[in-house]
């Protein structure tokens, strides 16, 4: 009875969904901001990655709550497992010898990698958020491949902060300069060059660290927890 | 103007965000930067509301993000309706940290503030955005420092109040980003104003359908029946100051990102009169649910509801009156439910037997004192706060000729009244054990401050009659929301 009312309701929800969907036209020219934001891009912000200008400069308020939900995300986790300890009998496999030499081997190019993406974000696709995220998976493999293996929590929790920090001075500096809050205030370049876009790959070089020492600490709190050690 | 900083609405959420970036840095350079921080930030934004609310009434601030006019990019728009929340918010955060600071010991206290910070300057985001999309990203900022806060006393039962919470929560938020896609497809824009303008290019089925996908995702988190199971886990779960947070501002943001919504882009008679009837309900099943409860919290959360449903109700009415009054319910709401919560956990802790109360009146007359205020207020007794924000609403009720909706408040009033009653009678007329026990001073001035507010609006109400009235036409009046935007 409950799996059948249950059906019934997934039934009811997709069923006007899919006609909400179904009428979306499609492919026509009526993206009105969209067609904004690909006409002026180039022209007004500097970046050559539309995306990207959307991102970190026309809602650029918005990715600074991104940020701060995986930054209170990090912090929940850091909380609720807080102090608790895992069983200490750790029934894992010894990490194999190509496991452990592969990952010290691959980890700076995986890191040299992660931060090409977020130092090109206003360039070539990808950014802060991608290039962090690369940069964590690199801890993961030191995780999975070196025995006791564990990130250094405090430089990470300092790189984080600073890197949130610069974000907020960033936005707040427009208002020091008598503008709007995270509105540019450096020159815009030349477009193309890395050195271009004003404040756009300041803050997303600053977010490309922030999630990279997010992700890498959220996964070796986790890795403690349940290999129950301090 | 001169200054290096000219104060404008996004201090409200910029000084939080740097704080609570900050806090993990002097946390290491001395642990009682980790307890004076939050404080001066919630002293900081205070000063904000204080310069910026007297202008917002007078005509409502519209402040542009990173240079891009709406609705290429986001604005805040701080007219009276947010300056009001706004600054109700940071009171009810600065009040929170003062008894916070004796009465929360769980470590890690440097956490718990920082998700404090969050939980107030996301709620604080979602009532002064004017982007929908924006709105969102709030809302989950207030979410997920709400979940973490939940379980943060880290024991079975709370974790799984907490856990419970994600699951609604993330299924609140998927719905909320489900309708704004809808919406944002059909139309190519984010922007609420500009929205409020375009919704001719959807087609009336598709925003009865997003409708529901938005009442759904902000009922969740306004705690409308039958979308509130989460609530009295949660409200019982999370650590006593959290809760009266919880009361005071989760609630009241989810209901203004309703309201203004709503309003805005559905202003269809339906839609209204479909709030108002759920308000009833959850009225009705809250206040009945509160009578039969054994645990304080749960008590006070049911209680909660039921005056977040009789707002909700007043709010459905969409006349002036009725937003009115629904302002003054939720303000009233805030305070005083924010200060039960408060002498609550002072006198009792965190496992709060109603049998726990008994005898507090000798031991702890203060703040039993601030009890039994506080129920009276919420009852609807004269001359508290509550007696004005009840009658007004039964004012509004009656003018538009709702005279079963009156009846129906009243008789929920005598359920409410019992189990009030009911625990007061404790504090006073019962034998309790004789373990005593000091209150820090501090934890008791942060209950009184909010006693002060429940007695100042019980003798003069008139004081806040032309800020609500100024918030009740922010609300109601789109065409000035939309003008004032979208000017150039």
């Amino acid at each position: 009875m409950k799996k059948l009312l249950a059906t019934f309701l997934l039934g009811f929800i997709g069923f006007y969904l899919y006609t909400a969907f179904a009428g979306v036209p499609f492919g026509e020219s009526k993206m009105k901001v969209g067609k904004d934001y690909l006409e002026t891009t180039v022209p007004k912000t500097g970046a050559v990655n539309t995306v990207t200008s959307i991102v970190v400069n026309y809602r650029g308020f918005d990715t600074l709550g991104e940020v701060t939900v995986l930054f209170l995300a990090a912090t929940g986790l850091g909380a609720i497992l807080f102090g608790m300890k895992g069983k200490p009998e750790d029934k894992h496999r010894e990490p194999s010898s190509i496991l452990t030499t592969g990952a010290k081997a691959l980890f700076p190019i995986i890191v040299l990698l992660g931060a090409y993406i977020f130092i090109h974000g206003h360039l070539t696709p990808g950014g802060g958020f991608q290039g962090g995220t690369i940069i964590a998976t690199g801890v993961l493999m030191l995780i999975l491949g070196i025995k006791k293996f564990h990130a250094n929590h405090a430089l990470l929790s300092i790189m984080e902060s600073l890197a949130g920090i610069t974000f907020v001075v960033a936005g707040i500096l427009g208002l020091a300069f008598g503008k709007t809050f995270l509105e540019n205030i450096l020159p815009l370049g030349t477009p193309g060059q890395v050195f271009s876009a004003g404040v756009i790959p300041i803050i997303y070089v600053a977010v490309g660290f922030k999630v990279g020492a997010e992700l890498a600490g959220v996964l070796d709190t986790m890795m403690s927890t349940t290999r129950g050690e301090e | 103007m001169p200054e290096l900083f000219p104060l404008s609405p996004v201090h409200y959420v910029a000084a939080p965000l740097l704080a609570a970036f900050l806090l993990p840095l002097v946390a290491k350079l001395s642990r009682s930067f980790i307890k004076i921080l939050p404080g001066l930030t919630f002293l900081y934004v205070l000063y904000v509301s204080a310069v910026l609310f007297p202008h917002a009434l007078q005509s409502p601030i519209i402040e542009q993000i990173a240079g891009w006019a709406p609705p290429l990019g986001i604005n805040l728009y701080y007219g009276p309706m947010a300056g009001l929340f706004a600054s109700l918010f940071s009171a009810l955060g600065f009040i929170v940290w003062l008894y916070s600071l004796t009465q929360m010991k769980q470590e890690p206290l440097d956490r718990f503030y920082i998700l404090l910070m969050m939980l107030v300057a996301g709620a604080t985001g979602i009532v002064l955005t004017g982007d929908i999309f924006n709105l969102f990203v709030f809302m989950e900022i207030t979410a997920i420092s709400a979940f973490s806060l939940t379980a943060f006393l880290r024991e079975d039962d709370k974790a799984e109040a907490g856990f419970k919470y994600i699951l609604i929560g993330s299924l609140a938020s998927t719905f909320v980003l489900l309708g704004i896609a809808v919406l944002y497809s059909y139309t190519g824009t984010l922007n609420l104003a500009d929205l409020a303008l375009s919704m001719e290019k959807v087609p009336l089925s598709v925003r009865v359908i997003v409708f529901g996908l938005f009442l759904v995702g902000f009922g969740i988190e306004a705690e409308i029946f039958p979308l509130n199971g989460w609530a009295p886990d949660a409200y019982s779960a999370a650590p006593a100051p959290v809760s009266a947070l919880f009361a005071g501002i989760t609630v009241k943001a989810a209901l203004y990102a309703l309201a203004r919504v709503t309003i805005l882009l559905f202003p269809f008679a339906g839609s209204m009169a479909l709030i108002s009837i759920l308000g009833l309900v959850t009225l009705v099943i809250s206040e009945l649910a509160a009578l039969h409860q054994k645990n304080l919290f749960r008590m006070l959360a049911y209680s909660s509801m039921g005056q977040v449903g009789l707002a909700i109700a007043a709010l459905g009415l969409f006349t002036a009156e009725g937003v009115y009054a629904a302002l003054f319910a939720m303000i009233n709401h805030a305070i005083v439910k924010g200060m039960l919560f408060l002498a609550v956990f002072a006198m009792a802790g965190g496992s709060a037997n109603l049998d726990n109360l008994n005898g507090m009146g000798r031991k702890k007359p203060v703040l039993s004192f601030m009890f039994t205020l506080g129920a009276f207020a919420i009852i609807g007794l004269p001359p508290f706060s509550g007696f004005w924000s009840k009658l007004s609403v039964l004012t509004a009720m009656g003018q538009t000729g709702n005279y079963i909706m009156i009846a129906i408040v009243l008789a929920t009033t005598i359920v409410e009244a019992t189990y009030y009653l009911r625990a007061t009678g404790r504090l006073y007329l019962s034998e309790g054990s004789p373990v005593e026990s000091k209150t820090p001073l501090s934890a008791i001035a942060a209950v009184a401050v909010l006693a002060a507010g429940i007695l100042w609006i019980g003798f003069f109400p008139g004081s806040i009659d032309e800020i609500l009235t100024a918030g009740a036409q922010d609300l109601l009046d789109t065409a000035k929301y939309t003008e004032g935007v979208l000017k150039d």
